[in-house]
């Protein structure tokens, strides 16, 4: 008889309110007489430091939908609208909530609606965010400004890249913003959002530090829902709070020994490349956990600022500095979305969190992080000796998410690991 | 007439072979350009061929282990051509990799596995506003022009740009004029035909396509055609990127139906804008690139509505219907389609949608769908 193993969730019940919190003042936003962004991509730091202006984000809303469980009845809506399932469900997710307000249709749980933006904000950090927009934009007709984000193929590229992004949001996005909510960007509500979530990063960044642990203490998906309260809560002390008390479970969890995997910690320690499935979070982990596997680390969680030390809220020009830590600071996000920077990336996690096998999500929908995939599984394996395999589904979208599919190559990947441990 | 259009009929039968023995006999080497935007004008100025890169004509089988199955066909047949080693006659390729995601996928797939001698992505913006898109897209476009003058170790000057373009320019008219001819006389070449014309275009040497076309041309002005008067006009519109199958194009002709004109990447969209040559050259490129009509979904444009430009085209034409030809995981074209197709609703206006895959399953689909489109706007 094998180990029965079974997993030890941390408390991240914080979460929850937090996330509520936000979508509830963006929904009252209108009644106190502020205006409402719809932001994709990075750019929604703009808006939330320029007063009488509350602002959405892309991914974020779709987290939420997703976790909530609330994702496909606004898919449906968007295919009666005549969207298609090609398309990324992101996008589908904000045209679905569209068609539902453009016709009024009813909805089984009404949080999923948002109130109607003043402004589209496109940071097109993938192209499918620009299409989203001008989709939003086309049905509701309001003011939009776009801004080319572009993933940096080469380091050689990051100034210049950097450069042109400062010159459109200072050209277009600022006095956009300014014009809709009828308010002057404030330079230091930024520094002060910069100051306090730099403090949130620094203690993220210390929670960071148990994954390196054998047994671990927490996996990927604990810290997947807490990347919310850097977003939802940025430069709010609930924030930082709420990493304070986080940081505080491990440390007790390690003093006391209790691993994430019980009976006696995870055999299996995985990468996760891509996006969370956050509408199916549990149904992956319950596919892993039955054989002592979990998810330690992974990219694009990684993504949000991994080095805070660098963050600078005294920068001369702070409009210019979240497009330098976009770009040419260490964490350079832009870099390591694209392939080349992915790879980089992806061999630092796997050195830093001792990992055993890589798991590539590769959604159907959204091909943003599928780039060159099949090329970094196959370099890293030379690399390493580290075996991965693709497993495709979808974040939200439930019509394309096979679970046993997604068994079959989770169970080949942990016995690959077995063979060449033997 | 008829040995133009059999030349052209040669190049893309069989574009590899074609381009393999250009390469042969011209001792010049071949650079791959990815539809839709790169500027071939200054590739054509280092002294090398440009080629743009099409979709084969083979199921694809070792690309999958590069790509998955949801990617678009010419992105899967591309990188299916180019790991078994069918491209090897291209010496360099160039990608713009904000076009689409999936354009993005190709160049750490060629280092890896194809490595070929030159390879240069090119982030060529948007068209949004401000002045900030210009400067980066000419910086974008030098960048190209130095990458170049490194391969091959020669400088560019203003003037080899300067007959590139206007070498360019010309083959646009001479292409203008074809549609010109075929939009009089719709009967005087089957769609296929068109196509092919415009696809050796993107296959050939320009000077060289330039003659075929000054004699293809001649031959279509003298040539007298019958005009079949029950014959319904349509315009197809979309297959963004790549050759549309021409049994589609066919059995859209053998259902009744006639098209004098084209919103299709390889057909009008290809040549629509010449480059306005009255200062640098560079600027001039950039110029016609941020062109905002006709428009393209992968161009970010947002204050143009395709849906009314291609309304305005059927007018002008005189045609009762839109045919839009979707090509299967292409997000630019499928995003915007919804919004095209109210726009056909509010306005009244006939169309349908045919959903184009690389390995075609079942024409019959296809068939029963434009046979009651047909119907629909009065056919037999």
């Amino acid at each position: 008889m094998g180990t029965e193993y079974k997993i030890n969730k941390l408390d991240t019940s914080g979460v929850g309110p937090l996330v509520d919190r936000h979508w509830n003042e963006l929904r009252e936003a209108k009644d106190k007489g502020m205006k409402i962004a719809w932001c994709s991509g990075p750019m929604f730091i703009y808006p939330y430091a320029t007063p009488n202006i509350a602002s959405h984000f892309m991914a974020g809303y779709a987290a939420y939908c997703g976790g909530r469980g609330m994702g496909d009845e606004v898919l449906e809506a968007a295919e009666r609208f005549g969207e298609m399932r090609d398309t990324c469900s992101y996008h589908r997710l904000h045209t679905g909530m569209a068609a539902m307000i453009m016709n009024d249709w009813p909805v089984s749980n009404p949080q999923v609606i948002l109130p109607t933006p003043d402004l589209l904000i496109g940071g097109r950090f993938c192209t499918e965010m620009s299409h989203y927009m001008e989709a939003i934009h086309r049905r509701f007709g309001m003011k939009t400004v776009t801004i080319e984000l572009p993933s940096a193929r080469s380091r050689d590229d990051l100034p210049r890249l950097e450069k042109f992004v400062t010159n459109q949001v200072k050209e277009t996005l600022i006095p956009a913003i300014e014009e809709v909510s009828g308010s002057k960007f404030d330079e230091e509500n930024m520094r002060n959002i910069f100051r306090s979530w730099k403090e949130a990063c620094i203690i993220r960044n210390k929670c960071w530090e148990f994954f390196k642990r054998k047994p671990t203490p927490w996996t990927l998906w604990d810290y997947g829902v807490s990347i919310a309260p850097i977003f939802y809560a940025m430069g709010k002390p609930e924030s930082l709070e709420y990493y304070q008390d986080l940081l505080k479970q491990l440390e007790e969890r390690v003093e006391k020994n209790i691993p994430a995997v019980h009976p006696d910690g995870e055999k299996y320690r995985l990468y996760w490349d891509g996006w969370l499935p956050w509408s199916f979070l549990g149904k992956v982990l319950r596919i892993m956990v039955p054989h002592g596997a979990i998810p330690i680390a992974g990219r694009y969680p990684w993504e949000f600022f991994s080095h805070p030390d660098d963050i600078d809220p005294e920068a001369d020009d702070i409009i210019h500095e979240w497009i330098r830590l976009i770009y040419t600071s260490p964490n350079t996000l832009s870099y390591y979305d694209g392939p080349w920077g992915g790879q980089d990336k992806i061999e630092e996690l796997i050195e830093t969190y001792s990992i055993d096998g890589m798991l590539f999500f590769s959604s159907k929908t959204c091909r943003m992080w599928n780039l060159g995939q099949q090329e970094i599984i196959d370099n890293i394996e030379k690399k390493y000796g580290i075996p991965g395999v693709v497993i495709d589904g979808d974040m939200i979208d439930s019509t394309m998410f096979a679970e046993d599919q997604m068994r079959t190559r989770i169970e080949a990947l942990l016995e690959t690991i077995d063979a060449r441990r033997k | 007439m008829e040995k133009a259009l059999s030349k052209i009929v040669e190049v893309t039968s069989d574009p590899y072979a074609y381009v393999a023995g250009l390469k042969d006999r011209t001792q010049k080497k071949i650079i791959g350009c990815f539809p839709m935007y790169v500027p071939e004008e200054i590739v054509h100025a280092a002294g090398l061929i440009p080629v743009v890169i099409w979709r084969g004509n083979e199921s694809v089988t070792w690309g999958h282990a590069h790509v998955p199955a949801y990617d678009c066909g010419i992105t899967r047949s591309f990188v299916d051509d180019a790991v078994r080693g069918k491209l090897s006659f291209m010496d360099g390729m160039v990608f713009h990799v904000r076009q689409c995601l999936q354009v993005g996928e190709f160049p750490l797939i060629m280092e890896r596995n194809v490595k070929p001698a030159y390879q240069k992505i090119l982030y060529l913006p948007p068209i949004y506003k401000g002045d900030s898109i210009k400067s980066f897209l000419l910086g974008d476009l030098e960048s190209f022009k130095g990458s170049l003058e490194d391969f091959t170790g020669k400088k560019i000057s203003d003037d080899n740009l300067k007959e590139s373009i206007e070498i360019y320019n010309e083959n646009r008219s001479l292409l203008e004029r074809v549609y010109e001819i075929r939009r009089e006389k719709p009967e005087i070449l089957r769609a296929r035909e068109v196509m092919q014309i415009v696809w050796s275009s993107m296959l050939m040497p320009k000077e060289d396509h330039n003659e075929l076309l000054r004699e293809l041309i001649n031959g279509m002005e003298k040539k007298s055609v019958e005009p079949k008067k029950d014959r319904i006009k349509v315009i197809p519109v979309g297959c963004l990127c790549q050759t549309l199958q021409f049994d589609i194009l066919d059995i859209i002709e053998d259902l009744g139906m006639i098209i004098p004109d084209d919103d299709l990447y390889v057909g009008s969209r290809y040549f629509a804008n010449k480059v306005k040559l009255n200062g640098d050259p560079i600027e001039a490129l950039a110029d016609r690139y941020l062109v905002k009509t006709p428009l393209c979904p992968t161009k970010g444009v947002w204050d143009v509505d395709w849906g009314v430009e291609v309304i305005k085209q059927m007018k002008e034409n005189d045609a009762k219907g839109i045919i839009s030809i979707r090509v299967k995981y292409c997000p630019p074209h499928t995003c915007y389609y919804p919004d095209f197709k109210s726009k056909m609703v509010e306005e009244g206006v006939p169309e349908v949608m045919i959903e184009m895959e690389h390995e075609i399953i079942s024409l019959e689909g296809v068939k029963t769908r434009l046979q009651s489109f047909v119907e629909t706007i009065g056919g037999v």
